[in-house]
């Protein structure tokens, strides 16, 4: 009896090592990602884009509008993780197969803030403010 | 101490191969270079001589707006007999010149995040 259980302790280690080796997990991040506590400072009305700068760095891009200019912060936060169950039957296959799980999220984001002609801060907001993705390679 | 020497020996035995990789996009914008303009002191042509044409061209309320930008990429890879980590950090510098109508310098916008970044390869947390 403890031969057996030694033998699919054995199996079942050899079985998860080889469904782990076609395992991957990545991560890109482009920028630092801002927060809602990262831009408290920013009062409207009062705060100048220089002291805007003077914090989170320069913006990604600055666009006129009518009522002002919008300058804007952009953030990306992209998670991959990726199975090969095929690695699984590697050992018997003459061939390579492939069952590959994978799933990526993005979460990007800006951040915009409106200026007026002397660069004071009138308006500011989070375009998009998606919740960071998990690692969760199953795809359904 | 032992702890730290089986950690060792184990991640000896299953590190496979590593590695590192680079891209950049655009000219490195030196930090003299930016310092040397001066509000209401430089001209358009002066700045055009110290940075070039600029990447992007924008009219803002009358006046221009030259914008620069460099990005600088590192991936580290770390692959290991189970499984392979990687993390892809892509950071950009970026200055914003703005040029009144009478043709100096208005405003300059300017920062430099790519002096702090680092290969890395652990892909959870911050």
């Amino acid at each position: 009896m403890i031969g057996w259980n030694r033998s699919v302790t054995m199996l079942l280690s050899v079985v998860i090592a080889l469904a782990l080796s076609g395992c991957n997990v990545a991560r890109l991040t482009i920028n630092t990602p801002l927060t809602p506590e990262s831009v408290a400072f920013i009062a409207e009305g009062r705060t100048t884009l220089a002291d805007v700068v003077d914090t989170l760095g320069a913006p990604d891009s600055i666009t006129d509008t009518e009522t002002g200019t919008i300058v804007t912060y952009r953030f990306l936060n992209a998670k991959y993780s990726r199975v090969n169950f095929g690695w699984l039957l590697k050992p018997w296959s003459p061939v390579d197969p492939d069952l590959v799980f994978s799933r990526s999220g993005l979460g990007t984001d800006a951040f915009e803030l409106l200026c007026d002609n002397n660069w004071i801060v009138t308006h500011h907001a989070f375009v998009r403010h998606r919740p960071a993705p998990p690692f969760t390679p199953y795809p359904f | 101490m032992r702890r730290v020497s089986v950690l060792l020996v184990l991640m000896l035995l299953t590190l496979n191969a590593c590695a590192f990789s680079r891209g950049t996009l655009g000219d490195e914008i030196k930090t003299e270079t930016v310092n040397s303009i001066k509000k209401g002191v430089t001209t358009r042509s002066e700045v055009l001589a110290l940075l070039g044409a600029p990447d992007r061209l924008l009219q803002l309320n009358g006046r221009d707006l030259f914008q620069y930008y460099r990005y600088d990429a590192k991936v580290g890879s770390l692959l290991l007999i189970v499984l392979n980590f990687s993390r892809v950090s892509v950071k950009s510098d970026d200055l914003f010149v703005v040029i009144n109508r009478e043709g100096t310098v208005e405003e300059v916008i300017a920062s430099k995040r790519t002096d702090g970044l680092e290969f890395r390869f652990w892909p959870f947390g911050e």
